[in-house]
């Protein structure tokens, strides 16, 4: 295996000045799954420590992650089971709990969702972020362990832990999704559902596009002002990848209207979620884009009424945690029954139901 | 107690009053925007700009 031994060597002075040239070697990819840096988790850890640190006007931006781990919450609903140990993978604000200590909006003399739970491990790496509402009185009504990770991508519970594992909004800033995904699989006991929703696709597609015509016309170049998401096709991948079965993946449009570009960038600030990008251009956007992009932003997306949309394109993703009485499909070449046959022998045709 | 204005506010308010030349900056980019190179637009953002600077100055 990984055996390997380190001796004390220490080259004689003659040996240490050979010159680079001739101590030439291989470029080695190191073994396991390459690395892929995209965003800076330092960065986006400040970038959330700070936008909690303003409790009111990090509670003013909740609107859009209450509303998806809302409708995250109604998915885990559809499931007829009981969880009794469940992971919130990075939490944020708890808005997960927060929304399973209401009824469901279909039902709303059921009771709360948390019913269906026994306990939630609250899972993020930003402290304030994550006791931002530890006062609130939602935190009685459902028992919640808060636990800060030390990093984001590395998960420090035991395998077969848990009976279901949510995600709500903050995969999208993960460097190395397959690793990921793959640790949760590994922490779900058998037959467990990974319930997860993420921005992705062409999510903020208005802002984007404003700010690169913006500064093609005002600098001449591009620079990097939103983060590259994944896809909805890459996610069936990602999970197949990751061991899961059964997988379920759904897009989910919610456009957010706002008075003007300035505001739909102070509550991304206000979300913790600017850029972090790595390789980005350091300092604020200069005023002449800015000026450039509101108005580029008004014509080519905004609004009869003057407002201007702000899509965010949810995908969730549900999969199964292999398990021994799980329904799996039949092995290839274990048909013994013709489609053709039976089609034939019930409509006496060629399958086109005559009416 | 007064509240403190962030500079983003105070710019984003001076913007605001300069919608018509906005518009019309706007509307010379988003004619051709498959070809957008530098100062594509430069009168028009010019105008926009004296506008806002006129206008951050008033305030």
């Amino acid at each position: 295996m990984n055996s390997f031994r380190i001796r004390a060597f220490i080259p004689s002075p003659s040996l240490r000045i050979i010159p680079l040239r001739t101590s030439r070697g291989y470029a080695v990819q190191a073994p396991g799954a390459p690395t892929l840096e995209i965003f800076n988790r330092q960065t986006k850890w400040l970038q959330k420590e700070r936008a909690a640190s303003d409790v009111e006007g990090s509670r003013n931006v909740d609107y859009l992650r209450n509303e998806v781990a809302s409708r995250l919450c109604e998915r885990l609903l559809d499931i007829n089971r009981h969880f009794p140990e469940v992971l919130d993978l990075g939490a944020n604000a708890c808005n997960i709990a927060r929304m399973l200590t209401l009824p469901s909006p279909e039902s709303p003399d059921a009771g709360p969702r948390a019913n269906r739970i026994s306990n939630l491990t609250a899972a993020e790496s930003s402290r304030s972020l994550l006791y931002r509402d530890e006062d609130l009185e939602f935190n009685n009504e459902i028992s919640i362990i808060r636990d800060v990770l030390t990093t984001s991508e590395t998960l420090p519970y035991d395998p077969n832990t848990f009976d279901a594992v949510l995600s709500s909004l903050s995969m999208h800033w993960t460097n190395d999704l397959p690793s990921v995904l793959a640790q949760v699989n590994n922490i779900l006991k058998p037959d467990s559902p990974f319930l997860g929703v993420m921005i992705g696709g062409d999510s903020l597609f208005e802002l984007r596009t404003s700010l690169q015509l913006a500064e093609q016309d005002r600098r001449g170049g591009v620079s990097t002002h939103t983060s590259p998401l994944a896809d909805v096709r890459d996610i069936g991948g990602l999970l197949q990848k990751a061991g899961f079965n059964l997988l379920t993946v759904d897009v989910d449009d919610i456009v957010v209207d706002f008075p003007d570009s300035f505001a739909l960038m102070r509550d991304l600030q206000a979300m913790g979620e600017s850029n972090a990008v790595l390789g980005r251009e350091m300092g604020a956007i200069q005023r002449d884009v800015l000026l450039a992009a509101e108005g580029i932003y008004r014509e080519l997306h905004g609004n009869e009424d003057g407002s201007i949309p702000a899509t965010f394109r949810l995908i969730y993703m549900i999969g199964w945690k292999d398990g021994p009485n799980q329904a799996k499909p039949l092995p290839r070449g274990s048909g013994m029954v013709s489609i053709k046959d039976v089609l034939e022998s019930q409509e006496g045709g060629s399958g086109d139901q005559k009416k | 107690m007064p509240t403190k204005t962030r500079p983003i506010e105070k710019f984003a308010s001076a913007v605001a009053k300069c919608s018509a030349e906005g518009s019309v900056y706007g509307k010379c980019i988003v004619a051709d925007y498959n070809n957008v190179h530098k100062d594509k637009c430069l009168a028009e953002f010019l105008r926009l700009k004296e506008c806002y600077l006129a206008a951050y100055k008033k305030r």
